[in-house]
């Protein structure tokens, strides 16, 4: 104690020691158009200690020594202004910098310069994307990053969206980046009570962030070690800034509709189709007869039997009437809502040399192009920063966020607003027998109209997400040393979670309930992260070192209980207080933690030769005692040739830089207790209470580790007014993480081992240019990369569980695997498939075969696009601006899973087909691709590469066109700035993708190994917005 | 100064960095508990039993799936499948592929239980000498039950061929600790899968508190084997122990309150289902919308030709209130799943009886009248194996794969298939093989 009074005293003694001063004053502007710039910092030159920021008007006043030489004036995204103090007056004009090669990037525990980084970290600036009228951060950065492969599930509200960066890098274990805001890892897990994944970042308000760094190579992530396979977003939230208090207000009004429509059968082709299965059908009733004992005297009998069958099922689906063709009803439009949104953000930054803050506030309201679909956004933030001591900065930033999502049902649920296209277009939408929407009782509703109608849905039934969140961290940065600060943070991410849902007495036919039934559930997760590091920067003459050290804890808890209930009073009462009969509840917990042990020093030698090492021991309680550490090494080096003295001065080449890396990065994100052999006591019969095998035993489990290698080049012309980077890396992951099949007779199907390998391997390749300076301004940006997926070794198994995904050994994850459709036998109608066996010789059979279970599986195509990329123009004239924004990827398949029910050729029940289905085999020499219509035969409906179909798209992702309105104007209504835009998402698609969407990935059932399968998903919205944007 | 200061710093980034130790890595699970610790105790032992009846009743098991898939693929020519499950219309279809999952997951439910009785019997000596034989009892009637349905299933019809050649499931009798080469166990012969379900049942007769459970079973098994001297010992052994009445009228065998209801009077074995546990997907398939169910299956006119005039048993084929004829013995969303009742015994000691011409316990026309009596039909003078064979078929109809396994004993023909078409046969799943290369596929599907 006595010693930190003798400190507190000594740095007194200093201050006070500077006696001889005078006054120097002065004014800051911008040289484009000699606006004042508030914030600037200015400081003695060799006396950082000397400054003081300009305030609002741009101005300062400054007490320098006597002998004080020069001032230094620096301000972010302008180049450093140095002036002699030759007066007492100094005014400058700052120049922005062109290209921010000077620019700070956010690392992992730490910032750096661009200009030294040797790893591969794309960086994208809130200005890029702010007020994109989106839900969540991954939809408003989709397309600016090259390798940031970024898509949505499909287009209904805050659902899963599946990230991945350089490919995908395991089969079993976690595939999504870690996402880390503000050096506080987020909480990514999905607390759905549904098949379908809800989104966890759709609770960030991405207006609050400033800037999103994603590290791709090992050397950027390695210091997040076993956290880092999949790569690293880093979220830097919006501090405040010196200067008289801003305040920022946007609002912004619109509406969104589907991106894109399928065309199904109207009443007549719907008619004509089914009376033709009946027919298809009725000869195979005939054909299939036991000869010793026949139903049917002749092929006729069986086809009037069908044919009955069919009529009456028509007069059914028609309502009772026998006119079918009366009504012509397009149920797939009635799928979708009129869905306006609007969104309110307010923000206030300010401060003064100590203490700087900044509030952010908004409230977002969107309906979902899906019928009752909606999601409101309530979201505060918080961050202050002030200096206790000179050397003391203690911060905290503070956000809590509200939301309430009211979701629909799973892509695979006869409730989900698509499922509605299932519906005959003989049906009405109202049943003119009891003028109330067909479905509805009194009535056969069990059985009219063909299946459950969705509609019913809208007011019977809700499932209402609601989520507060909270996410905090405070820190402290002690500059202990001149060269030494040491940084120690506590962070929080809490997220409570409650589900509400009510089902009807309309819904029984969906729900099995006649008195209705409801669900509530609560799921908690606290989070916590520990940060404490030290870092150490000095520079000794050509050299500057750079070090990092230091530890990091984080430990999750998930806390969840539920209840269900049935038999309510009547729809009146919706809360399981009223449930006559509670049929389940449970409560569950699991918990993680990991202790982490890292650093990192870079090094550079006259700023021009540049190596950085670093290093992460990690140790999670996801692991066994006998492999619980892993360590996770890295190193790079890079060249900038345009510092040495061969290029230094030349007029065109502005910068050059090469680059290289290699490290480890690890995966843990398995189950909480996989190592473990395990008994759960879930198992009761009868009210009695049991327990059942879990799990087996694997204690040797350990890391899945990928070895990363990264080589590049970063250049710049013209004073890097056209500048771009390249760069190639290939992704080896070893000791897969993986579930693997074993033999079903141990009474278990899987066991998490480390078996396998595979990689990912591509380019990369970043173009920016500022094509056009001057009044009207043009710059472009062009990102794209090529990723090839290989799994090398599982040991020869084949896994996957849906229709054709599989895991096969030289294949990428979720090759489409099955039968290959040979189209349609002439003679007869049959669907057939290629044979496809090898004879001894290795040849394949290419004989065709109407025997589903003798044509052989083969690879039918990859579910991943191997081309991903993004195209961003912006232009700029007399205050108007415009950027657009497209993106696409390509080389990948999808398929239709809903093909057999809605492409069957009216072969598999009474659902209303797609368009394309009318070019049925009818009779024999007909050459056509559509089978022959055989009710409930499965003519051709199962899974194969029929229902394949390439998934290549570009779409315009986004459109911002704004007009900023003059200063001269704005300072007679004292306003700082005022912009009017309108902003456009999706608003055109290119692609020759038949379904709704070449973006999907069925809810219910998207997985690692699950993918680019489209089974009624909904197409992403169409959205155009209109606002405005004033500061003051 | 400057170097008190240095020992501040180290001194707390020393604190700062070993804040961390082993004891937040060591996290236990809050829901499930260590394998070394689950069966210590004699109540351990009861609530692994337990944990056996939870899997047996999954839905691709006895909660249906047994029941269902086996009359899918063989009752076409008395129903309509209008359902939409692809992997269903498969069966329906005749050609299940090899990685159908609905058979898929009755293979893996199936080990589950016999993991889960493995389990049991390994640690018997720790229950409790005065439930020690009724637990091992149930323990291996339950095994035996398993072994027996999936060597139906999966295996060659025992009349077809060789049994003591053709190939059966693999047999595993230890429960599960490890994954390694000896876990690859190969396929037993339809013989030995037998004998190992007969074993099982035997002891289960010799010991559990409800022997007439596992007689039931045995008397079916000998039936399907054609071991009509058994058969009949078995069946009255059950007909005789007085612990079974029929229930009259028929259709009260299959109430239907919309809850939970205890074993009739009839049922010998049932998987229980209430609101909160078990499975029932017959009613998935079977019931309609208005009983909470698909309403997948119609039920064809002409099979209710089949029966005669006043047959009571009609009364389980309703036209819903979508005027569709479906089956109203699964109408019951919480209903029992059952897989054993006593008028199967009767027609199994009448059958059997009838072919010895014997008549242990009663005399065929006795017991075939009982059955017909019960149905409100009137006495039949003579009894032939005929009549029993249609009584059989309109008793348990949809019941429990009759359709299929009587025409597999009876070399029947199914549709156009003969009784031992390869295609009547459940494929090995292709999970199966790939996971355990000793097991060799079924005749007619791919490996």
């Amino acid at each position: 104690m006595k010693k930190i009074l003798l400190l507190f005293l000594l740095l007194f003694t200093v201050t006070v020691a500077i006696s001889q001063t005078k006054v120097v004053t002065g004014k800051v502007t911008d040289q484009k158009d000699g606006s004042a710039l508030p914030g600037v910092t200015v400081a003695v030159k060799g006396s950082p200690t000397i400054g003081i920021q300009t305030d609002v008007n741009g101005s300062y006043r400054l007490s320098v020594p006597v002998d004080a030489k020069s001032l230094i004036f620096r301000f972010i995204g302008y180049k450093d202004a140095e002036l002699p103090i030759n007066g007492t007056v100094i005014n400058t004009q700052l120049v922005v910098n062109p290209k921010q090669l000077t620019e700070v990037v956010v690392v992992g525990y730490g910032t750096q310069k661009r200009q030294n980084i040797t790893g591969s970290i794309s960086s994208i600036s809130s200005k890029e994307v702010e007020g994109t009228p989106v839900t969540s951060l991954e939809q408003a950065i989709q397309g600016r990053s090259a390798g940031v492969n970024i898509q949505a599930n499909n287009g209904k509200l805050g659902q899963g969206i599946k990230v991945s960066i350089r490919g995908q890098a395991s089969i079993s274990a976690g595939t999504q980046p870690l996402v880390v805001l503000d050096g506080i890892v987020l909480n990514q897990g999905n607390l759905s009570g549904i098949s379908a994944d809800s989104n966890p970042l759709a609770d960030i308000n991405f207006n609050d962030i400033d800037s999103y760094e994603i590290l791709k190579d090992a050397s950027a992530s390695a210091i997040y070690g076993a956290r880092a396979s999949n790569g690293v977003i880093l979220l830097t939230t919006k501090k405040g800034k010196a200067g008289k208090s801003k305040i920022n207000f946007s609002a912004q009004f619109g509406s969104s509709k589907p991106s894109r429509h399928k065309q199904f059968l109207n009443s007549d082709q719907y008619l004509q189709i089914l009376r033709r299965a009946a027919i298809g059908a009725g000869k195979l009733d005939f054909a299939n007869q036991d000869p010793t004992d026949p139903d049917y005297a002749t092929v006729e009998d069986a086809i009037a039997d069908e044919q009955d069958f069919v009529e009456g099922r028509f007069t059914r689906y028609a309502a009772g009437s026998t006119n079918y063709n009366a009504v012509n009803t397009n149920w797939e439009k009635l799928a979708y809502q009129d869905a306006p949104q609007s969104q309110y953000d307010l923000n206030i930054t300010g401060g003064n040399d100590k203490t700087t803050y900044y509030i952010g506030g908004q409230y977002l309201d969107q309906k979902g192009i899906l019928i009752a679909n909606s999601l409101k956004r309530y979201s505060g933030r918080m961050n202050l920063t002030t200096k206790v001591f000179n050397n003391l900065e203690m911060g905290m930033n503070l956000n809590f966020t509200s939301s309430l999502n009211k979701r629909l049902s799973s892509d695979n649920q006869f409730s989900t607003p698509m499922q509605i296209v299932a519906l005959s277009p003989i049906t009405p939408v109202i049943d003119p027998r009891s003028g109330l929407l067909s479905g509805s009782l009194p009535g056969a509703a069990s059985s009219y109209p063909v299946y459950y109608n969705p509609l019913l849905d809208v007011d019977n039934a809700y499932y209402h997400t609601t989520i507060y969140r909270t996410l905090g961290n405070i820190y402290a940065n002690w500059q202990v040393l001149k060269h030494l600060s040491i940084r120690s943070e506590f962070g929080v991410d809490q997220t409570n979670q409650n589900e509400d849902s009510y089902y009807g007495r309309l819904t029984f036919r969906n729900t099995t309930q006649e008195n209705g039934s409801g669900e509530n559930t609560n799921s908690s997760i606290i989070h916590y992260t520990v940060n404490n590091y030290a870092t150490y920067k000095n520079t000794f003459g050509d050299h500057s070192l750079d070090v990092t050290g230091g530890m990091s804890y984080e430990y999750s808890h998930f806390v969840g209980n539920d209840v269900q209930g049935q038999q309510f009073p009547s729809d009146a009462y919706k809360q399981i207080q009223s449930a006559a009969v509670i049929s389940a509840g449970s409560s569950t917990q699991n918990e993680y933690s990991f202790v982490s042990y890292f650093a990192r020093a870079n090094y550079a030698y006259k700023s021009k030769y540049l190596l950085s090492v670093s290093a992460r021991t990690d140790a999670s309680s996801r692991f066994g005692a006998n492999n619980r550490y892993g360590f996770f090494p890295a190193a790079s080096a890079g060249w900038i040739l345009s510092q040495e003295d061969f290029l230094k001065n030349s007029n065109i080449l502005s910068n050059l830089k090469l680059k290289a890396s290699y490290g480890l990065t690890g995966n843990a994100e398995i189950g909480n207790y996989s190592p473990l052999g395990l008994f759960s006591g879930d198992a009761g019969y009868n009210g009695a209470a049991g327990q059942r095998y879990f799990q087996i035993a694997n204690p040797n489990l350990k890391w899945e580790t990928t070895a990363q290698i990264d080589a590049g080049v970063e250049f710049g012309f013209f004073n890097n007014r056209f500048s771009g980077e390249f760069d190639y890396y290939r992704k080896n992951t070893r000791d897969l993480l993986l579930n693997v099949n074993i033999p079903g007779t141990l009474g278990i199907a899987t066991q998490t081992q480390n078996l396998g390998k595979l990689y990912n391997q591509g380019v990369e390749l970043t173009l920016s240019a500022d094509v056009l300076v001057g009044k009207f301004k043009w710059t472009t940006s062009i990102n794209g990369a090529y990723n090839k997926n290989v799994v090398t070794d599982v040991k020869g198994q084949i896994l996957g569980t849906n229709d054709l995904n599989r895991v096969i050994e030289g294949q990428p994850i979720g090759v489409f695997y099955g039968r290959e459709y040979a189209g349609v036998d002439p003679n007869n109608g049959d669907a057939l498939y290629y044979v496809n066996t090898k004879d001894a010789n290795g040849n394949l059979n290419r004989g065709t075969t109407n025997d589903y279970n003798v044509a052989q599986n083969v690879v039918l195509g990859n579910p991943t696009p191997k081309f991903t990329g993004g195209f961003t123009n912006t232009f700029a004239f007399a205050g108007f601006d415009l950027s657009v924004t497209l993106q696409g990827a390509a080389g990948n398949k999808i398929f239709a899973g809903g093909g057999q029910y809605m492409s069957a050729s009216s072969s598999n029940g009474f659902d209303n087909q797609t368009v394309d289905q009318m070019d049925y085999w009818d009779h024999p020499g007909q050459i056509t691709n559509v089978p022959e219509p055989r009710l409930f035969y499965s003519n051709g409906t199962n899974a194969s590469s029929r229902y394949l179909s390439s998934g290549s798209y570009i779409r315009c992702k986004t459109v911002m066109f704004g007009y900023n309105i003059p200063k001269n104007i704005l300072s007679k209504i004292k306003l700082e700035r005022a912009r009017v835009f309108m902003n456009a998402y999706n608003l055109f698609l290119i692609t020759k993708y038949k379904g709704w969407d070449p973006e999907v990935n069925a809810d219910y059932q998207a997985s690692n190994i699950n993918l680019g399968v489209d089974f009624y998903s909904a197409p992403q919205p169409r959205t155009i917005t209109f606002g405005v944007n004033v500061g003051l | 100064m400057k170097k008190n200061r240095s020992i501040y710093i180290t001194a707390i980034c020393t604190v700062l960095m070993l804040t961390a130790c082993n004891k937040q890595l060591d996290l236990k699970p809050h829901q499930q508990i260590e394998q070394d610790q689950a069966i210590l105790t004699s109540r351990d032992v009861q609530i692994t039993l337990v944990g056996a009846y939870n899997r047996l009743g999954q839905s691709d098991l006895y909660g249906g799936g047994v029941e269902l898939y086996p009359d899918l693929l063989a009752s076409q020519s008395v129903m309509r499948w209008q359902g939409t499950y692809q992997e269903l219309t498969q069966i329906v279809g005749q050609t299940i592929p090899n990685d159908n999952t609905y058979t898929a997951a009755l293979w893996l439910d199936a080990y589950e239980v016999i993991n889960q009785t493995n389990n049991v019997l390994a640690n018997i000596e720790k229950a409790d000498e005065d439930i020690r034989a009724d637990i091992s009892g149930q323990a291996k009637f339950l095994r035996g039950l398993v072994y027996f349905d999936l060597v139906r299933l999966f295996g060659r019809s025992y009349n077809d061929g060789s049994p003591t050649v053709n190939l059966g499931v693999p047999i595993v009798l230890t429960p599960t600790k490890v994954v390694d080469e000896s876990s690859k166990v190969s396929r037993a012969t339809v013989e030995q899968v037998y004998q190992q379900a007969i074993a099982d049942l035997k002891d289960a007769e010799a010991t559990m508190d409800k022997p007439s459970q596992a007689s039931a079973i045995l008397a079916r098994l000998y039936l399907q084997k054609g071991d009509y001297v058994n058969a009949v010992i078995e069946a009255d052994k059950v007909l005789g122990s007085g612990d079974y009445t029929l229930v009259k009228p028929y259709s009260a065998e299959f109430p239907n309150t919309g809850g939970h209801v205890d074993n009739t009077s009839e049922d010998i074995f049932s998987l229980q289902v209430t609101t909160q546990q078990g499975n029932n997907s017959l009613n998935t398939y079977y019931a309609s919308a208005d009983n909470g169910g698909r309403g997948d299956i119609i039920i064809r006119d002409s099979f209710l030709e089949e029966f005669e005039t006043g047959d009571e048993r009609l009364n389980v084929y309703n036209l819903d209130s979508d005027d569709i004829l479906r089956v109203s013995k699964f109408d019951n969303l919480y209903g029992n799943v059952r897989v054993a009742r006593l008028a199967e015994m009767y027609l199994i000691r009448a059958e059997g009886n009838l072919r010895l011409n014997t008549a242990t316990g009663d005399t065929p026309k006795n017991d075939v009248n009982a059955i017909r009596n019960r149905a409100g039909l009137g006495d039949l003078a003579t009894v032939t194996i005929a009549d029993v064979l249609a009584e059989r078929r309109h008793e348990l109809a949809f019941e429990g794969g009759f359709f299929l396994h009587d025409a597999k004993r009876l070399a029947l023909n199914v549709g156009v298939l003969p009784y031992n078409s390869p295609k009547l046969v459940f494929p090995i799943p292709l999970r199966e093989i790939n996971a355990n290369p000793n097991l060799k596929q079924n005749e007619g599907y791919g490996q």
